[in-house]
C-alpha cells in the first residue's frame, strides 16, 4: 500500500478510537466506532487473498451489527431521557442492547464467533492491532456506563467467555487462533469485574494489551504463526525461547509474574463483594488457558522435536529489529511488585 | 386520513425497507430506496423540515442514489433476481410484510402499545404542533447550529467521508 496512504488511514483508525473515548454526546461516539470500523478494513486486508478478504467481510458486518445495536441502544435512551451526554443508561432495555452491541464489538460470548476466524484469516501485525487497539474504545463506553449495566447479563457472558476462551483454544495449533481464544477468555475476566470496580478492569486491560503485544512482537519475530514453526525458534533466537516461556507464564496468571496481578485483584475484589462461587469457578477455568500456554512453552522451550540433521546447523539468520519489545517483556513479566501502587487509583 | 399522514408514511418506509432487505438485485434494492428516501423526505416534512427534506431528495437521492444506480448498472449480471424470481427472496418479503400488518393491526387496534415504548395509540403519531419557538422555525436554526456550535461534528463527519473514498478506492485496488 502507498506509505502515505496507509498512515492516513492507520492515523484515521487511531482517530476513530479518540473520538469514542473524549467524547461526552452519544452521537460522536457512534460516528467514532463506524471512524474506526472504516479505516481498519483496508488494513485488515493488506495482503490481497481471499482469506483476508473473508476475515474482513465477517469483521466487517459483526461490527457493523454492533454499531447498529449501539444506535438503537442510543436512540432509546434518547426517547426516554430527552438527552445526548454520556451518562448512566437509565432504561433498562436501552442498557441490556447497549451492553449486547459492545459485547459483539469485543466478542464476548455469545458473540464470540468471529474472533478466532476474523484473527486466523489476516496477517500477524493486522491481528496484533484488531486484538489490542479495538478493544480500547468498547471497554471505555462499558467502563462509562458501568453503573447501569445489567449485572445478571454482564456476569453471565463473562463467565461463558472464560469457559469458551479456555475450552476453545484446547484444539488449536495456529497461534493467531490461540492468541484470539485467549482474548475472549481476557475480555471475559475484564467483564466479569466491571461493575463491582471499573478500575480493575482497566487494569487487566492494561497489563493484557502489554502481555498480547509482547506475545505477537515475538511470533512476528520468528516469522511463525503455527506451533510447528514457534518450535524451531530454538534454532533462530534461542534466547526467545525463554522469553516466549516467560511471557506465556504470564498470560496464564502464575504468580510471580505480572499476569498474576489482575487476576488477584479481580478475585480479590468479587470475594469482597460476597461472591465465592463464581471466581472459584473463574480461577478453575482460568487453568484450561494455562494448559494451552504450558502446551506451546513445552513444544517452544522445554522440549526439541526431532528434526532432520541440517536443520541443527542454522547458518543464515534473519534479523527483525523490533524496537519496543524488550521494555515489552520485562513489563509483561516484572510489575508484580508494584501491586500496592494501585492504591493511587483510588 | 390527513391527520394520520405520518403514521401511513413510516409505514410505507418499513415495507420499502423490508423490500430491499429481502435482498433483490441491487437495482431493484434501489428503486425501493428510492421510493424508502422520498417517503422519508414526507415524514421529515410534517415536522416541519423543509430543507431537509430537501436536502434528502437531492443529496441522498439526487447525488448519492444515482452514482449507486450507475455503478451498479456497471456491475450488474445477467438476469437480476427480483423479488419474485426467488423463493428465498419472496419468502422473506412476504415475512417482513406479515410482521408489519401484524405490527399495523397492533397499533390501530389497541389503545396503548407498549413495546418498548409507550405511545397511546394512533393519535400519538398526529402532529399538532411543530414545536415552533413563534418566531423562527426550530429546524434551520439547527442547520445554522451544526456550522457554529458543531463545528467539530462537521469536520469529524468530512474527515469520515474522506477517508471512506481512501478506504473504499484502496479495497478495491487489488493487487
Amino acid at each position: 500500500m502507498n506509505p502515505l496512504i496507509f498512515t492516513t488511514i492507520l492515523m484515521t483508525v487511531l482517530l476513530g478510537t479518540m473520538i469514542v473515548m473524549m467524547s461526552s454526546h452519544w452521537l460522536m461516539i457512534w460516528i467514532g466506532f463506524e471512524m474506526n470500523l472504516l479505516a481498519i478494513i483496508p488494513i485488515l486486508m493488506k495482503k490481497y487473498n481471499p482469506r483476508t478478504m473473508e476475515a474482513s467481510t465477517k469483521y466487517f458486518l459483526t461490527q457493523a451489527t454492533a454499531s447498529m445495536l449501539l444506535m438503537m441502544a442510543i436512540i432509546i435512551n434518547l426517547m426516554h431521557s430527552g438527552q445526548w451526554t454520556i451518562t448512566k443508561v437509565f432504561n433498562p432495555t436501552a442498557s441490556i442492547i447497549m451492553t449486547s452491541a459492545l459485547a459483539m464489538k469485543l466478542g464476548l460470548t455469545p458473540f464470540h464467533f468471529w474472533v478466532p476466524e476474523v484473527t486466523q484469516g489476516i496477517s500477524l501485525t493486522s491481528g496484533l492491532i484488531l486484538l489490542t487497539w479495538q478493544k480500547l474504545a468498547p471497554m471505555s463506553i462499558l467502563y462509562q456506563i458501568s453503573p447501569s449495566i445489567n449485572l445478571n447479563i454482564l456476569l453471565t457472558m463473562a463467565v461463558l467467555s472464560i469457559l469458551v476462551g479456555g475450552w476453545g483454544g484446547l484444539n488449536q495449533t495456529q497461534l493467531r487462533k490461540i492468541m484470539a481464544y485467549s482474548s475472549i477468555a481476557h475480555m471475559g475476566w475484564m467483564t466479569a469485574v466491571l461493575v463491582y470496580s471499573p478500575t480493575l478492569t482497566m487494569l487487566n486491560m492494561l497489563i493484557y494489551i502489554m502481555m498480547t503485544l509482547t506475545m505477537f512482537m515475538l511470533f512476528i519475530q520468528s516469522s511463525s504463526t503455527t506451533t510447528l514453526s514457534l518450535s524451531h525458534t530454538w534454532n533462530k533466537t534461542p534466547l526467545t525461547t525463554t522469553l516466549i516461556l516467560i511471557t506465556l507464564l504470564s498470560m496464564g496468571g502464575l504468580p510471580p509474574l505480572s499476569g498474576f496481578m489482575p487476576k488477584w485483584m479481580i478475585i480479590q475484589e468479587l470475594t469482597k463483594n460476597s461472591s465465592i462461587i463464581l471466581p472459584t469457578l473463574m480461577a478453575i477455568m482460568a487453568l484450561l488457558n494455562l494448559y494451552f500456554y504450558m502446551r506451546l512453552t513445552y513444544s517452544t522451550s522445554l522440549t526439541m522435536f526431532p528434526s532432520t540433521n541440517n536443520m541443527k546447523m542454522k547458518w543464515q539468520f534473519e534479523t527483525k529489529q523490533i524496537t519496543l519489545l524488550p521494555p515489552l517483556i520485562v513489563m509483561s513479566s516484572l510489575l508484580l511488585p508494584l501491586t500496592p501502587m494501585l492504591s493511587i487509583l483510588d | 386520513m390527513m391527520t394520520y399522514i405520518v403514521f401511513i408514511l413510516s409505514v410505507i418506509f418499513v415495507v420499502s425497507f423490508v423490500g430491499f432487505s429481502s435482498k433483490p438485485s441491487p437495482i431493484y434494492g434501489g428503486l425501493v430506496l428510492i421510493v424508502s428516501g422520498g417517503v422519508g423526505c414526507g415524514i421529515i416534512m410534517n415536522f416541519g423540515g423543509s430543507f431537509l427534506g430537501l436536502m434528502v431528495f437531492l443529496i441522498y437521492l439526487g447525488g448519492m442514489l444515482v452514482v449507486f444506480g450507475y455503478t451498479t448498472a456497471m456491475a450488474t449480471e445477467q438476469y437480476p433476481e427480483v423479488w419474485v424470481s426467488n423463493t428465498t427472496v419472496m419468502g422473506v418479503f412476504l415475512l417482513g410484510l406479515l410482521m408489519e400488518v401484524m405490527l399495523v393491526l397492533y397499533v390501530l387496534k389497541s389503545e396503548e402499545v407498549g413495546v418498548v415504548f409507550e405511545f397511546s395509540g394512533v393519535g400519538d403519531w398526529a402532529i399538532y404542533d411543530t414545536g415552533d419557538s413563534g418566531v423562527f422555525s426550530e429546524e434551520i436554526m439547527g442547520v445554522a447550529a451544526l456550522y457554529s456550535y458543531g463545528a467539530w461534528v462537521v469536520i469529524v463527519t468530512g474527515w469520515s467521508l474522506f477517508v471512506g473514498v481512501l478506504v473504499i478506492l484502496e479495497v478495491t485496488r487489488g493487487d
